[in-house]
């Protein structure tokens, strides 16, 4: 096992109040959260110090990290044989097994607020039923994927606990079937699929947080899609048969004559779908877009339209 | 490595949890998660949190809330419901963005 020094990582003492724990790590967790920082490897450094925190933040975890004593950051190590039984981990006569363990995994176990796991703690803190934790990850969609529905695989790291209640992250992939019709920001629910439920209480479940990416075309509201529909004055004066793209393919629209600039077009049920079964509908807004060449031929036809009509666009304005 | 199938489905608005039960589900403390509930950030909440049942939405809200409170070290309920709500706000305002940016 590789050691890490906690302490190094958030720049304060061995001998540090906990205070000034908790203000190193804000001071860092400001600097280096992802969801706010612009610095380069943000995400690896913010679970550096969270992982720190974690141990050093808690008093019972804190006096265990200390008794693995002090080494170089990335010298291999192993703890002394009696460890852990002063800070309810392996009883009396039992032994951690250090193999394939991170340090991270060695004070998951330990009591003390978990982070990531509801409650947090692990299943030797008390025979009475603890749920398991729910776990949480981000999913980002395409329009297409979240209009059809999609399979993802996910990587997720599971927290399993051993006989001795030892924590260890275990790596696990799990395939998903997201429904059709989720919309940004949703959250979706995998029921059973977060950390297993200890001493017989329930699964905790796996929600998903949802992004959609914008599409070029189709623009999403509530259940309801919107598309521009560009349309040559002629096409809006008389009326045409257009080949209207849709995400579920190509439609014949029929836009009827005199057609206005903005006015909304609506094609029932082609929107996204409801949990329900049905369906929003599809609205394409009209606009009406002009030649910006015209050849000598194609002039004289508009001017002889313009000497042929009485046509005020501007009436209104008086 | 296994890869096991699993079905996501849409967060049953019909699900309620009690107070307790969200507080078991989440990690937060009854003081944290009833200051989020005079926030109004727990969507359709109830007016006397400890004795109703809260939607399964309010889940989500939750864990959300439990994990700012540890990524940020903040200790103060009020604080956490106040970071929550701008949060929220945050998020909603980049979805319109994305929405706006779509069918350009």
């Amino acid at each position: 096992m590789k050691y890490k020094d906690y302490y190094a990582t958030l720049g304060v003492p061995r001998d540090a109040k906990a205070d000034a724990i908790k203000a190193a790590y804000r001071k860092l967790a400001r600097k280096f959260h992802p969801d706010v920082s612009k610095e380069e490897n943000a995400e690896e450094k913010f679970k550096e110090v969270s992982e720190a925190y974690e141990t050093l933040h808690d008093a019972e975890k804190r006096a265990a990290y200390d008794q693995l004593g002090r080494h170089a950051p990335g010298d291999e190590f192993r703890p002394p044989p009696d460890w852990g039984q002063d800070f309810g981990g392996a009883g009396a006569g039992q032994q951690f097994s250090f193999d394939d363990v991170d340090l991270a995994d060695l004070f998951a176990g330990l009591s003390g607020r978990g982070r990531g796991a509801a409650g947090g703690g692990g299943p030797r803190r008390a025979n009475r039923p603890y749920p398991g934790a729910d776990y949480e990850a981000a999913v980002r969609l395409t329009f297409e994927q979240a209009f059809d529905g999609t399979e993802l695989e996910l990587d997720l790291a599971a927290i399993e606990y051993d006989a001795q209640g030892n924590a260890r992250r275990v790596p696990h992939r799990m395939k998903v079937r997201i429904p059709r019709g989720v919309t940004d920001g949703q959250k979706l629910r995998v029921p059973g699929k977060g950390g297993k439920g200890v001493n017989g209480g329930r699964d905790g479940d796996l929600y998903l947080d949802i992004t959609v990416d914008a599409h070029p075309l189709f623009r999403v509201d509530g259940m309801d899609i919107h598309v521009e529909l560009p349309l040559a004055p002629w096409e809006a004066v008389l009326g045409a048969s257009i080949d209207l793209p849709t995400p579920a393919g190509r439609v014949a629209l029929k836009v009827p004559a005199g057609t206005r600039a903005g006015q909304k077009l609506r094609l029932s049920g082609r929107g996204m779908a409801r949990p329900d079964g049905t369906k929003g509908d599809l609205y394409a807004q009209a606009q009406i877009v002009v030649p910006t060449v015209v050849d000598e031929s194609q002039r004289k036809h508009y001017e002889a339209l313009r000497d042929a009509t009485s046509f005020d666009p501007r009436a209104h304005l008086g | 490595m296994t890869l096991e199938f699993a079905q996501a489905v849409y967060v049953d608005e019909g699900e309620t949890v009690t107070f307790m039960q969200l507080v078991e589900r989440t990690g937060l403390t009854e003081a944290e998660l009833a200051d989020l509930v005079e926030s109004g950030a727990l969507p359709d909440a109830p007016p006397v949190p400890v004795e109703a049942r809260f939607s399964a939405r309010c889940i989500v809200v939750a864990h959300a809330a439990r994990r700012l409170r540890d990524e940020y070290a903040l200790e103060d309920s009020h604080s956490l419901a106040v970071v929550v709500r701008l949060t929220q706000r945050i998020q909603a305002l980049e979805s319109e963005l994305r929405r706006r940016r779509g069918g350009r």
